[in-house]
């Protein structure tokens, strides 16, 4: 995040092999950005502190800014626009993963609160978030039609008679994956289920559900 | 002959319709009051029909009274399930107004200037067309999200969802907006004149409908 033209130059300078924190953690969240983006379902809220550091280096960079701007100097006047250029190309990333969580949320709002494992993908805000907006939508129902039904049909949530009330992702739905390394993969199809080894590289379209294991220990990537 | 389930019909059709409209079109609350009431109408046939045995019914031996149950029964559910399809629709929408910054008080029926002469009238459309439930609904709602997005007070949840190109735009003025701050002073925003601006300063009015983007 913390990028000025030093840092640049330290980027293309191939004897300095160490990758910083502030690098790695855009490389998080872009990954995490697109795969949020590609998956059908919700998926993790990413772990170890990565968007309390993307906040922090955010509001340095916002801080740093407005102690650049009064300075009239053309030479910080370039690395201003530099830096701006950046800050808001974070910032669209952040938000942009923010709202494909929301919307996914929204949809399925019941489903992702329906169990534990399920309920611990989305982070305290958004739990808190999505448990304030099935309060909220339900109590419009109430007040809108629900109320003056019988006792027995009140509820959102009825599983009676196979069907149930609560709409879940479909998980059979296609995404691209990119493997990282050769593995096999099995791929179920409409006709005729296939099984086959691919090598690191290459792109393939296949059920979320068939993808989610190798993209979970790390073979893939969706893409 | 109107049959169980027609009026839920309706409802749906007036729900599929909604999707595709850019504003939100009347609330139907008589409709919604008709198909709750058969909603409890059927239920106190059921009741009936089954009071005379006592919670010791064998659907085997009155196969009759059992198929009128069953369908009295998919009738109450499928209106059901009418209704919160009915009304899903119409909060998603809202939803979206509100995630786009509509003002609670441009649904309550204000004269506030919408973004061109169109969108100001459907606003005004809208807020007519908002049940007392649903007008309390957004205000909740956008409490709520207003609590969420100021979480991320240096991110603007509602900001843009297309990627930033470049860091300065072109823009043209198209309603007069008064004088905004930016860091490089003060720009005097009059009709029909023309700026180049930093994006981040000026998303908002865009959104708003006061500047037009170029290029």
């Amino acid at each position: 995040m913390d990028i000025d033209i030093d840092d640049i130059l330290r980027d293309v300078d191939p004897t300095l092999h160490s990758v910083p924190q502030e690098k790695r953690d855009l490389q998080d969240l872009t990954r995490a950005w697109v795969a949020e983006r590609s998956a059908p379902e919700l998926l993790h809220w990413p772990p170890g502190g990565l968007f309390e550091r993307i906040n922090n280096n955010i509001k340095r960079q916002i801080e740093r800014v407005e102690d650049m701007t009064g300075d009239m100097d053309p030479k910080t006047n370039f690395s201003l626009i530099v830096i701006q250029t950046e800050l808001e190309r974070f910032k669209y990333l952040v938000r942009s993963y923010l709202r494909a969580r929301i919307a996914k949320i929204d949809r399925h709002t019941l489903h992702y609160l329906s169990t534990d494992a399920l309920r611990a993908r989305l982070s305290e805000m958004e739990l808190a978030y999505a448990t304030r907006h099935q309060a909220l939508l339900h109590n419009h129902y109430l007040s809108s039609f629900l109320s003056s039904f019988p006792p027995a049909l009140q509820s959102l949530n009825d599983t009676a008679g196979q069907i149930t009330m609560i709409d879940t992702p479909d998980l059979d739905s296609a995404v691209f994956i990119r493997l990282l390394k050769d593995s096999l993969v099995r791929g179920r199809g409409v006709d005729d289920d296939v099984s086959d080894t691919y090598d690191e590289g290459d792109i393939l379209i296949i059920r979320w559900s068939d993808a989610k294991t190798l993209v979970a220990i790390g073979d893939a990537e969706l893409v | 002959m109107p049959m169980y389930g027609d009026l839920g019909n309706k409802l749906v059709q007036h729900a599929k319709r909604t999707q595709n409209l850019p504003h939100l079109p009347p609330y139907q609350a008589e409709l919604v009051r008709s198909v709750a009431r058969e909603v409890r109408d059927l239920d106190r046939d059921v009741a009936s029909l089954l009071e005379p045995f006592q919670g010791s019914f064998d659907p085997s031996a009155e196969q009759a009274t059992a198929c009128t149950l069953l369908v009295n029964h998919l009738a109450i559910r499928r209106n059901k399930r009418c209704l919160l399809a009915y009304h899903r629709t119409r909060t998603d929408k809202l939803e979206e107004l509100v995630w786009n910054g509509a003002d609670i008080l441009d649904l309550a029926g204000q004269p506030a200037p919408g973004p061109n002469g169109a969108a100001a009238t459907s606003d005004a459309n809208a807020s007519s067309s908002l049940s007392p439930q649903e007008e309390d609904y957004v205000r909740q709602y956008s409490d709520l999200l207003a609590a969420y997005k100021g979480q991320w007070t240096d991110i603007d949840l509602t900001g843009s969802l297309e990627p930033p190109r470049d860091l300065f735009i072109d823009v043209r003025v198209l309603k007069d907006a008064g004088e905004i701050q930016t860091e490089y002073g003060a720009i005097n925003l009059t009709k029909n004149s023309q700026f180049y601006v930093r994006q981040g300063d000026v998303e908002r009015l865009i959104a708003q409908g006061y500047l037009q983007k170029l290029g």
